[in-house]
C-alpha cells in the first residue's frame, strides 16, 4: 500500500506540474470557451446571407415582407425593379425576392448571390399564408391562422416528458461524450508516455527493485485517472461560469436558434433541470472503467517497446477502437434502440462510449446498465491480469521488440 | 549472511543461470565476475527479486526473502536511467520514500549524498541537464539513500572516470565500514581484486569458482618464478625444475611458470650458488589471471 500510495503522489505531482497537462488544461478550457462563443459566431457570421431584400408593389411587398421576417432579415422593401449584385451589395443582402400578386396566387421571383444556398423551403412556408390569401380572399390574420395546425407533442418515451428535455439531453449527451472521449484518450496516452520514458529511459530496472511493478502500474493509472477527474471538474466550472456570463440562469435561455443548442444543454446539465443524477453517475463510472481498460493496455502493450518510435505501433491498434466507439457513440444517440448499438453496448472498450449514449438518450432497462458494468468490471480484471504479466516482463525487455507468439507465451505464463 | 543456494533461472530454451550457489557474509564485499552473459545480471536481479527463480533458494539473515525485506535493500544497475525532467533532489528523495524513509529523513539523506557526491549545486535542476559522469552519482545516491543493509552493484564503474571512480571506492569502503554487505560486479579486475573479500566467477550460467582471494590463489596450480639476470646458468637451474615452463621474458628478466608445490627457498639457494641474483620472486596470481585461466579453461 505505501508503494502504491508512494507512487501516485509522485506521478500525481509530476503530472500536475508537466507542460503537457497545463497545455491540455488550457486547450480545454479554451475549447470550452469556443464552444459557447462559437454559435453566436457563426449566427452573427450567417446572418448576411440570410438577409434579403422583397421587391414588388407595395400592396403584395409589404405583408410579404412582414411574413418574411420570421425567417430572414429584411433589409429593404423596394418598388418593382429587377435586381442585380449592386443592389444586393447596397443594401448588405444575400437575396433578393420579387414577389407579384396573380389572381389566384402569388408569384415568387428569388435572386440570390449564391443559388445553392437559396433556401426555397424556408421561403415557401414564410409566404405560404400570403399565398392562401389570395386564392381564398381569407385576411391576413384568419390565413395565417388557418395554416397555424396545433400539434402536441407527447413523449411516449418514460425518459424525457417533453421535446425540450430530449433535445437539451441529446445536447448534454454529445458534449459529454465528447468529454469522455478526450479524457479517456488523453488521459491513456498520459499513462503510455510515463511507461515509456520509464521504459525507454531504462529506470524502469531501479524502480522495480525497489517497488512491485505491479504497485507501480495501479499507482500511475490511478494518479493518471485522479488528474483526468481533476481536468473535468475544472472544465465543468470552466463551463459553468462561462455560460452563465454568456446566457445568463440556467434555463434562462430559450435555445430557439439551432447554434444555441449546446449552451442551452450544458445550462441545463449544469441546473440539473433536464438530466437525472444518475446519468452524471453512468458518466463517472463508465469514463473510470472505460479510462481503467484503456490505460491498462496501453499500458502493457509500451513496456514492450524500447524506443519512443515505436509508440505508434502500439497506439494505432488501441486509438482505432475508441475513435470507432465514439462515432458508433454519436450515432447510437439518434438510434439508441437499434439492434447493433444494443449489442456493442455490451463489449468491453465500447461499451463505456455506447451504453453511455443510451443511457443520457433513451430509457435502458436496469439489467443492461448492469449487466454492461458488470462485463466491463470483469473485462478490466482480466485485462488487468494479462497486462500486469505483460509490463512485469515487458519493463525488463529490452532488444528486440516481442512478436505476438513470445506475447502469447508470456500471457500464458 | 546472503547465501543463494542452487539458483536457477531460464528464459525459454535459454538457461540464464544454472545451479548457482554462493555465500555473502554479512557486512562484506563480493564480487560476482563472469564474461558477458554469464548470468551475472540475472543473478542479481534474481537476488532483488526482480525475477523469481525457477529453482533454488535465495536468503538472507537465514529467511528466505520477501518484499519486506527487499525495502532494505539498493541497486545500481548496470542499464542506468533517470527521470529526465525530474530535479536532482527529487528524484533521490523519491528513491528514498519508495523504500520507506519518511519525507523528513528522506531529505535529509538526501542533502548528505548531495554533498558527499559533490553535486549539491545540482541539486534543483533536472537530471537530463547533468554530464554523464554526474548522472551516475545522482544513480548511485539513489541506490544508496536509504542506507540498504544489503547494497547491490552492477558494473558500477562503467563510465566512470578515475576520479569519479576513486570517489566510487571511497563511498564503496564508507558502506562497508558502516555494516553494508556489497555485491558487485565489474570487469575490472584490479578494482575487484582492491574492493571485495571474496569472489564468484560464473561462467555459462554455471559456478566456475569461488572463495576469497587467498582460497582462489591456492587453488590456482602454478606460479611464475621472475628471476634477474637472465643467464644461460640461471636458465639451466630454472629449466631444470620438475613442470617448468619457459614463458617470454619481459624486460631483462626470466619468467618461468613452474607448479605452485615448487620449494622456492631452495630453488633461491641453488641460484644464489651458481650466480649472482639481483631479482627473484615467486608471483601469485592475480583475479585477472584467475579469471582469464578459469573461463578460458572452460
Amino acid at each position: 500500500m505505501n508503494d502504491f500510495v508512494t507512487v501516485f503522489q509522485a506521478e500525481l505531482v509530476r503530472r500536475i506540474r508537466s507542460r503537457a497537462f497545463l497545455v491540455g488544461l488550457v486547450i480545454g478550457v479554451f475549447a470550452i470557451a469556443l464552444m459557447f462563443q462559437l454559435p453566436q459566431f457563426l449566427i452573427r457570421a450567417t446572418s448576411q446571407t440570410r438577409a434579403l431584400v422583397v421587391i414588388g408593389a407595395p400592396a403584395v411587398a409589404q405583408p410579404a415582407a412582414a411574413l418574411l421576417r420570421n425567417e430572414y432579415s429584411v433589409r429593404a422593401v423596394l418598388p418593382p425593379q429587377t435586381p442585380d449584385a449592386a443592389l444586393l451589395a447596397a443594401h448588405k443582402a444575400g437575396e433578393a425576392v420579387v414577389v407579384t400578386a396573380q389572381p389566384a396566387h402569388l408569384a415568387v421571383t428569388l435572386y440570390a448571390k449564391d443559388p445553392a444556398d437559396a433556401h426555397v423551403t424556408a421561403m415557401r412556408r414564410a409566404l405560404a399564408p400570403l399565398q392562401l390569401q389570395l386564392a381564398t380572399h381569407l385576411s391576413n390574420a384568419r390565413a395565417q391562422a388557418v395554416l397555424n395546425i396545433p400539434i402536441a407533442v407527447r413523449s411516449v418515451s418514460t425518459k424525457f416528458s417533453t421535446t425540450a428535455d430530449a433535445q437539451a439531453a441529446h445536447g448534454i449527451a454529445y458534449t459529454l461524450l465528447f468529454f469522455l472521449y478526450i479524457l479517456i484518450l488523453v488521459n491513456s496516452q498520459i499513462v503510455m508516455s510515463s511507461v515509456a520514458e520509464e521504459k525507454t529511459s531504462r529506470i524502469a530496472e531501479l524502480l522495480v527493485a525497489a517497488v512491485d511493478p505491479i504497485a507501480l502500474l495501479v499507482g500511475k493509472i490511478c494518479a493518471a485517472a485522479t488528474l483526468a477527474l481533476l481536468q473535468l471538474a475544472v472544465w465543468i466550472v470552466t463551463a459553468a461560469f462561462i455560460g452563465n456570463a454568456a446566457f445568463g440562469a440556467p434555463g434562462g435561455s430559450t435555445g430557439a436558434a439551432a447554434g444555441a443548442a449546446q449552451p442551452f444543454a450544458l445550462n441545463a446539465l449544469l441546473s440539473g433541470a433536464v438530466i437525472s443524477p444518475w446519468v452524471i453517475v453512468a458518466f463517472v463510472l463508465f469514463l473510470i472503467l472505460g479510462f481503467f481498460q484503456l490505460s491498462t493496455l496501453f499500458a502493457a502493450l509500451t513496456s514492450l517497446i524500447n524506443r519512443t518510435e515505436d509508440l505508434g505501433s502500439v497506439t494505432v491498434p488501441l486509438v482505432l477502437p475508441v475513435v470507432f466507439a465514439f462515432i458508433a457513440a454519436i450515432t447510437a444517440l439518434e438510434t439508441p434502440d437499434a439492434g447493433w448499438v444494443i449489442g456493442l453496448s455490451f463489449v468491453p472498450v465500447l461499451s463505456p462510449f455506447i451504453m453511455f449514449a443510451r443511457i443520457a438518450v433513451s430509457a435502458v432497462p436496469i439489467w443492461q446498465i448492469a449487466l454492461s458494468l458488470a462485463i466491463d468490471v470483469v473485462a478490466l480484471a482480466l485485462i488487468a491480469v494479462v497486462a500486469g504479466k505483460l509490463y512485469r516482463v515487458g519493463m525488463l525487455l529490452y532488444g528486440r521488440t516481442p512478436n505476438l507468439r513470445q506475447v502469447w507465451s508470456i500471457v500464458r505464463s | 549472511m546472503l547465501v543463494v543456494d542452487r539458483l536457477h533461472k531460464g528464459f525459454g530454451a535459454v538457461v540464464a543461470v544454472d545451479e548457482v550457489s554462493f555465500e555473502v557474509p554479512a557486512g562484506s564485499t563480493f564480487g560476482l565476475i563472469g564474461p558477458n552473459g554469464a548470468g551475472k545480471t540475472t543473478t542479481m536481479r534474481s537476488i532483488l527479486g526482480i525475477y523469481a527463480p525457477d529453482s533454488g533458494t535465495i536468503t538472507w539473515k537465514g529467511a528466505a526473502v520477501h518484499a519486506k525485506t527487499r525495502r532494505h535493500f539498493g541497486y545500481l544497475p548496470e542499464e542506468r536511467g533517470l527521470y529526465g525532467k525530474m530535479k536532482v533532489r527529487e528524484q533521490i528523495v523519491y528513491f528514498g520514500k519508495l523504500h520507506g524513509l519518511p519525507e523528513a529523513e528522506c531529505q535529509r539523506r538526501t542533502t548528505h549524498w548531495l554533498a558527499r557526491l559533490e553535486i549539491a549545486q545540482y541539486a534543483e535542476r533536472p537530471c537530463s541537464e547533468l554530464s554523464k559522469g554526474n548522472q551516475q552519482k545522482v544513480q548511485i545516491a539513489c541506490a544508496a539513500v536509504h542506507e540498504p543493509e544489503l547494497l547491490v552493484l552492477d558494473e558500477p564503474f562503467s563510465g566512470l572516470d578515475p576520479v569519479n571512480a576513486e570517489m566510487l571506492i571511497g563511498i564503496l569502503s564508507e558502506l562497508k565500514h558502516a555494516g553494508t554487505t556489497l555485491v558487485l560486479s565489474s570487469h575490472n579486475m584490479w578494482q575487484m581484486e582492491d574492493l571485495c573479500d571474496r569472489f564468484c566467477i560464473v561462467a555459462g550460467g554455471r559456478n566456475r569458482a569461488g572463495g576469497t582471494l587467498r582460497e582462489l590463489r591456492a587453488a590456482w596450480p602454478t606460479r611464475v618464478i621472475r628471476v634477474a639476470p637472465p643467464t644461460d646458468s640461471v636458465r639451466g637451474v630454472l629449466s631444470a625444475l620438475d613442470g617448468a615452463r619457459a614463458l617470454p621474458p619481459v624486460d631483462g628478466v626470466l619468467e618461468f611458470d613452474v607448479p605452485a608445490s615448487t620449494p622456492f627457498a631452495d630453488v633461491l639457494a641453488r641460484l644464489v650458488a651458481g650466480e649472482k641474483i639481483t631479482r627473484f620472486e615467486a608471483v601469485e596470481p592475480s583475479l585477472h589471471d584467475i579469471y582469464l585461466h578459469t573461463v578460458e579453461g572452460i
